[in-house]
């Protein structure tokens, strides 16, 4: 059984290196990637082009986008009663601690700075991985 | 007054004693004693003579002696007023300023006669009111301090007038009288006891003796009707010629009054007062002459009382012959020429007073007493006083006729005026002095009376609000700074508690001044009332702050651009240094992903130079992550707490746990005390400082070794003491710098940053960052830090 992970980022590198770690951790994770938040909300909202997307199992979040920034994005997941459950972490290079309390009072399931070394990169991925697709239990709604 | 006794009366019977002493022959013991009680009859004359009236009195205001002038002036009769208050005589005025002189030291007192008299309303016993001018002086005596008051009566220059006017009425009312009746005459004069009346033939010869002739001169009638009255004068005054020389003057004048010595049938002389007359026929051929003439030696008082009174007299008095030799002075007169009594007795006046003097009292002497008098009625003679040592000194001189047995003397009352003169001048001098001060003032000074009105200005003020003096003198000051202000700040000076205006309260009242133009400008504005003669004023000092005001708006715009351009700085560095995190996080990762994915598969050359981009990727990370530090310690640094640096070395110390570990070093501290800082600073200061000190070790093991001292400024000198490799004294300084390193990378990793975060670190908190050090002896970093107020 697939898991469904979507990564907003909007940076191709990063991408890359998300997915890379990502798949080396876990293998059955089905990575879906929206560039900026206005993406984001049409493939969580199945609008458009995303009308057959998949409900995801987890959200990996960065900050800083354009168009609508991960904090908006973070806002209407939270704020969506349908979409509110979906755990949603923030992954960015931000260590402001104005960012990291304005994430979890907009009810972030958990905020993770990228570090700078590819090692460390590759072993937080992992623990992601570890613990939020592999140890806990996430609600499975089902689809209408 | 029997109890009088003042020290200056012993004193001046001292002063003649030993003149005493030194007589050994009973005759001339005689003579001496003739003359003392001629000296003493010379005081008291003097003293009677005295133009004003004096007054003795206590510190409880009460009148203890007076002169006859004073007993005449306020119509009291001998010791009616001795005991009672001053203020029966001057009802306001004096006593208050007579108890203030009491109390203060002679000297001071003294200080008081200086001021030009002054003016008072006296009380006469009949309650009539009369001007008076009152000149104090200190009298040291066994009572204490006991003040003399010469007054004046200034209102006797018209009452004299009248009074002569009257005089010359009776006496021809007298005349008539006589040519009326000549049996009318005779029962009248004979009847008349206190008067010596007698008539003579032109030659002098006596026709007619009364009574009161009999008693005064001691001769009967049939003794003395037939002598010529030449008889009555002393031989001196015979042997001169005088008896002729009145007959003439009464001859030729009508009549001729004088008063001098007179001797009695036994040989005794008295002061005599008379008056003769010429009497001529209805057809004017002379027939003879009447003398009038009256006992002057009445008074009985102690001569000493007058003798004290005398000298205490506030002046310098000097009796004169009428040709111009000094008969006699008192006390004030040596002090105030410098000479020794006897220096003076016997020499001409000129001595004393070379010019002006002289002249004056020869015309004197030779004038009836009448006219004399008269001339003392002016405002006193200034002239010029000579001192025994030569100096000169101005005098204002007031004289006075006295009859004494040598003849009609001259008394002058001489007051010493160079105090005054001094004063005036000095006043002058001052004055010339406030106003080239006032005008040299860099600032305008206006003076305001209690209307508002400008009273006294300066140039500058002139300058500063462009009127004229004439147009600022008399303007409401209100035209110059709005009256709001002006109310506002007299209101706040009433407020200072002693009602003196505290510069404080005052000064730095930031106003808006008016020009005549109309245009307005910033002024500060000091205030400080003064009590004058004027009533109260205020004295305005005015700055025109224009230029301060525009210096402050631009020092306040220049900070606020510095504090924006530094916050700038700051967030430029910040924002460079985390956006610069981004791509470099890209570079490395993937020449990370690239050396481990295809380290071995590609050609040799390939992974050289992933290893390169790798390196420079790391080391670039680095430097961005000590440049954010760095910026941060300025941008991001907290309030400064109470902080344990002991806590903040333990906490630098579990960060750097991975390198002491592998380094082996041993890290000693002694007790740390607590500082004023900002904590997360301090365990980085720590960190840094330590983290140096293992990695740049030498041979041995690093010992590194953390203690502080108390430097006395309210401070605490930390020391990170190392034994690694040293540093030569050349780079002392250069070491704090950025990106500074003195060790190639092979050797020592770093970017050379550490030592300035340092430096910066340890400079907010407002200290000093130090290093000694020898190459190979390792190295002592210093820094101070402030000990918090609470722990000792």
């Amino acid at each position: 059984m697939p898991i469904e992970v979507l990564l907003v980022e909007d940076s191709p590198g990063d991408v890359r290196l998300t997915r890379e770690a990502l798949c080396e951790a876990n293998t059955s994770v089905h990575l879906h990637v929206a560039n900026d938040g206005v993406d984001a909300m049409a493939f969580l909202r199945r609008e458009g082009s995303y009308a057959n997307s998949p409900r995801p199992d987890l959200i990996l979040l960065d900050l800083n986008l354009p168009k609508m920034d991960g904090r908006e994005v973070l806002e209407k997941v939270k704020g969506d009663g349908d979409l509110k459950t979906i755990p949603t972490i923030i992954l960015t290079t931000s260590e402001a601690e104005a960012d990291i309390v304005k994430s979890y009072q907009l009810r972030a399931n958990c905020y993770l700075s990228k570090p700078v070394q590819l090692d460390a990169f590759e072993s937080l991925v992992k623990s992601i991985n570890d613990f939020w697709l592999t140890k806990a239990k996430l609600p499975h709604q089902s689809q209408n | 007054m029997s109890s009088f006794d003042l020290p200056h009366a012993r004193g001046l019977r001292g002063r003649i004693a030993p003149e005493t002493a030194a007589i050994q022959d009973i005759s001339v013991r005689q003579e001496v004693e003739k003359r003392v009680a001629q000296m003493e009859g010379r005081y008291r004359g003097l003293l009677e003579a005295a133009p004003d009236a004096m007054v003795v009195v206590n510190q409880d205001g009460e009148i203890i002696l007076v002169n006859l002038q004073a007993k005449k002036q306020f119509g009291y009769v001998r010791d009616e007023l001795l005991g009672q208050q001053v203020t029966t005589i001057i009802p306001a005025g004096f006593a208050e300023r007579l108890i203030a002189d009491g109390t203060r030291t002679a000297a001071e007192a003294l200080a008081q006669q200086m001021g030009t008299g002054i003016e008072l309303v006296a009380r006469r016993k009949d309650g009539g009111e009369f001007p008076i001018e009152i000149m104090l002086s200190p009298l040291e005596s066994a009572e204490g301090i006991l003040v003399t008051a010469a007054i004046r009566d200034i209102s006797v220059r018209r009452d004299a007038e009248k009074h002569l006017a009257q005089m010359e009425d009776r006496r021809r009312l007298a005349e008539d009288a006589l040519r009326e009746s000549e049996e009318r005459y005779r029962m009248l004069i004979d009847g008349v006891q206190n008067y010596a009346i007698f008539m003579m033939d032109p030659r002098g010869q006596i026709v007619s003796w009364n009574a009161g002739a009999e008693r005064t001169k001691g001769y009967r009638a049939d003794e003395i009707v037939g002598q010529n009255f030449s008889l009555f004068f002393p031989s001196d005054e015979i042997e001169r010629g005088r008896p002729e020389q009145v007959i003439r003057m009464a001859t030729l004048r009508g009549r001729h009054e004088e008063q001098g010595m007179r001797v009695r049938k036994d040989g005794s002389q008295f002061l005599a007062s008379m008056t003769l007359t010429a009497l001529r026929d209805a057809a004017g051929i002379l027939r003879g002459f009447s003398e009038f003439s009256h006992d002057l030696t009445e008074s009985k008082e102690s001569e000493a009382k007058y003798r004290a009174l005398l000298e205490a007299a506030p002046d310098a008095m000097v009796v004169l012959h009428p040709d111009g030799k000094i008969v006699l002075l008192n006390l004030q007169a040596e002090n105030q020429f410098g000479y020794q009594r006897d220096e003076l007795v016997g020499q001409p006046v000129t001595n004393i007073i070379p010019a002006g003097f002289a002249e004056r009292l020869i015309a004197d002497g030779t004038r009836p007493a009448a006219e004399a008098l008269a001339q003392q009625m002016g405002a006193g003679i200034e002239l010029a006083g000579r001192r025994k040592n030569g100096s000169a000194f101005p005098i204002e001189i007031m004289l006075s006729p006295v009859a004494s047995t040598e003849g009609i003397l001259v008394t002058a009352a001489i007051r010493d005026i160079s105090v005054r003169k001094a004063a005036e001048k000095h006043l002058a001098l001052m004055e010339g002095r406030y106003r080239g001060l006032l005008e040299a003032a860099p600032d305008p000074m206006v003076l305001v009376n209690q209307a508002g009105n400008i009273v006294l200005v300066n140039l500058q003020a002139e300058k500063v609000f462009g009127y004229r003096r004439d147009e600022l003198v008399g303007l409401s000051a209100s035209k110059l700074i709005s009256e709001d202000s002006l109310e506002l700040m007299i209101s706040q000076a009433r407020r200072s508690p002693d009602g003196t205006l505290v510069e404080k309260s005052s000064a730095g009242i930031d106003v808006d001044g008016h020009h005549k133009d109309g245009t307005s400008f910033p002024i500060a504005v000091t205030l400080s009332p003064l009590e004058t003669d004027e009533g109260p004023l205020l004295a305005v000092a005015i700055r025109d702050i224009t230029r301060r005001k525009q210096a402050e708006a631009l020092l306040l715009h220049t900070v606020e651009e510095l504090n924006r351009s530094n916050e700038e700085l700051g967030q430029f560095a910040s924002l460079a240094s985390h956006d610069l995190q981004e791509p470099l996080r890209m570079v490395a990762s993937y020449t990370q992903l690239l050396s481990k994915r295809y380290k071995g598969r590609l050609d040799a050359d390939a992974d050289e130079f992933i290893a390169f981009a790798v390196d420079g990727a790391n080391r670039m990370q680095r430097l961005i992550q000590d440049l954010l530090t760095y910026s941060r310690v300025g941008t991001k640094g907290r309030e400064f707490v109470e902080v344990s640096s002991e806590g903040s070395f333990e906490c630098a110390m579990a960060n750097l746990r991975g390198a002491v570990e592998d380094s082996g070093a041993r890290v000693t501290h002694d007790r740390l005390p607590a500082v004023l800082a900002d904590e997360g600073q301090l365990i980085q200061l720590f960190q840094n400082l330590v983290g140096n000190a293992i990695k740049y070790q030498g041979p041995g093991i690093p010992e590194i070794h953390v203690s502080s001292a108390r430097s006395g400024d309210g401070k605490w000198t930390f020391s990170v003491k190392d034994n690694g490799l040293g540093i030569e004294a050349k780079y002392f300084e250069k070491i704090f710098g950025m990106f500074q390193r003195l060790h190639r990378r092979e050797e020592f990793a770093g970017t050379g940053i550490g030592l300035a975060i340092c430096k910066k670190i340890v400079e907010r908190h407002g200290g000093h960052i130090s290093i000694e050090s020898q190459l190979g002896q390792g190295s002592t970093f210093r820094f101070a830090l402030k000990e918090s107020q609470v722990t000792p």
